[in-house]
């Protein structure tokens, strides 16, 4: 009561943003913060019923002091609900930006948590998707976001790298196999293991994709 | 006006546009990175850039089937030189972007009470984004647990009980300025300090209290 679990949510919010994955949705605990704020309304009902309305905060210091405790808690509870929240999407929007599917990813943890782990992650209803079922939904509407403000920056390509170009052509291996590319210079086969002098720009999506490695 | 100001007016003349407009977007963008806040919208400036790059990604078009070593080797400079471009504007737009994203509510009413100036905070692309976000987050939220709360608390931008919920980007944060003219007496507001700005000294001091010669193009940030 008053405040423990929405502590222990950023806690974990906190530890969240020092991850390089998204931690299992704490469904239980978004639950109990959300159940305590509204037994705390109740009581705050059942505290002010006798009033009928006329409650005068002066004539009843230890009243009024109960109330002001429990509507601190719920308003705390509530920012540490949206804290959580927001670290959370804050996270998949990252994710959304530097091409991760998250979606995708997810499906494959549920794939390989056959053993190990994912018998750890494995939730109360069996779900192993670390995301709730709301931020799914998320993610996706905000990739379409994105992809529709990208839309209008075409020559641009808002999603490349933040790092300053210093070449134009730069040596790149090839970790997988990722067929046949386009560019201004004639198409080339990427296969495994092999090395290519090409522009930055035809194969950065690639590099952020893992297919090539940049050689320095 | 003395002698400084005759000479600054006739370099800058001389200057042509285009390297104008490269030494604003850098400033720009300089300016943007640094700033705790986010500045209005360069409309004009952004216009001529973007439809310079798309201009010279045409000619890259047009002459890559050329083999000719003469005009492939002005076509690297030109790409070179494209690339660094986009690297600006690219890079200019997400700061902005990340700015909006973290303080969205804040820059909302921002932008809305700057529209009817001539400097509106946001290019119509990013408010719609803007807005488009929020709408999302707040369905995120409501659908993952506000809609459960009571109803006096499901706002997300309510001020009662002295915190305003609409989180403010930091105005006091320090930034390095260096002056592009002479700005005269600069006081910083809660403090007793006062100081004479001249042109050419570079100084750290509160965002809050230089922004309006950064606006006005005699400070810039570095």
């Amino acid at each position: 009561m008053y405040g423990e679990v929405a502590n222990k949510l950023v806690q974990n919010a906190k530890r969240t943003q020092a991850l390089a994955h998204l931690p299992p949705y704490q469904t239980e605990m978004v639950r109990a913060v959300t159940r305590e704020v509204r037994d705390l309304d109740k009581d705050i009902k059942q505290i002010l019923d006798p009033f009928q309305g006329s409650f005068n905060p002066s004539s009843e210091p230890a009243t009024a002091a109960a109330l002001l405790v429990n509507h601190l808690c719920m308003r705390r509870n509530k920012r540490c609900l949206l804290a959580y929240h927001r670290v959370r999407s804050d996270k998949l929007e990252e994710m959304c930006w530097n091409g991760i599917d998250v979606l995708e990813r997810t499906q494959q943890q549920q794939a390989n948590s056959g053993s190990g782990e994912g018998a750890g992650a494995m939730g109360v209803d069996g779900n192993t998707s670390s995301l709730s079922p709301e931020e799914e939904e998320y993610v996706r509407q905000y990739s379409d976001l994105l992809a529709a403000y990208k839309g209008q920056w075409t020559d641009i390509d808002l999603t490349g790298s933040l790092e300053p170009p210093k070449d134009l052509f730069i040596d790149v291996r090839v970790l997988k196999d990722a067929g046949e590319i386009q560019t201004e210079y004639g198409a080339i086969t990427l296969t495994k293991n092999s090395q290519f002098y090409v522009r930055q720009g035809d194969v950065e999506r690639l590099i952020a994709q893992g297919y090539l490695q940049r050689l320095s | 006006m003395d002698i400084d100001d005759i000479l600054a007016e006739v370099t800058a003349d001389a200057i042509p546009q285009e390297q104008k407009d490269l030494q604003q977007l850098t400033r720009s963008w300089v300016a943007e990175r640094v700033a705790p806040e986010l500045l209005a919208w360069p409309e004009e400036l952004m216009e001529r850039v973007l439809e310079r790059i798309r201009k010279q990604i045409e000619l890259v078009e047009d002459q890559t089937g050329n083999m000719d070593p003469k005009t492939n080797f002005k076509l690297i400079i030109i790409q070179t030189e494209l690339e660094r471009f986009k690297f600006l504007v690219r890079s200019f737009l997400r700061a902005r972007l990340k700015k909006i994203d973290q303080h969205a509510l804040h820059y909302k009413q921002q932008h809305e009470a700057s529209q009817t100036t001539s400097t509106p905070l946001l290019s119509p692309n990013e408010y719609q984004y803007l807005t488009a976000h929020e709408a999302l987050l707040s369905t995120h939220y409501t659908s993952s647990f506000l809609s459960q709360f009571p109803a006096n608390l499901q706002r997300l931008d309510d001020t009662t009980g002295g915190v305003s919920m609409v989180d403010k980007p930091d105005e006091d944060a320090a930034v390095f300025v260096r002056a592009l003219k002479d700005v005269g007496q600069i006081f910083v507001e809660g403090t007793e300090k006062k100081f004479e700005i001249r042109r050419g000294d570079v100084y750290v001091v509160r965002w809050s209290a230089i922004r309006r010669w950064v606006e006005l193009g005699d400070l810039e940030l570095i």
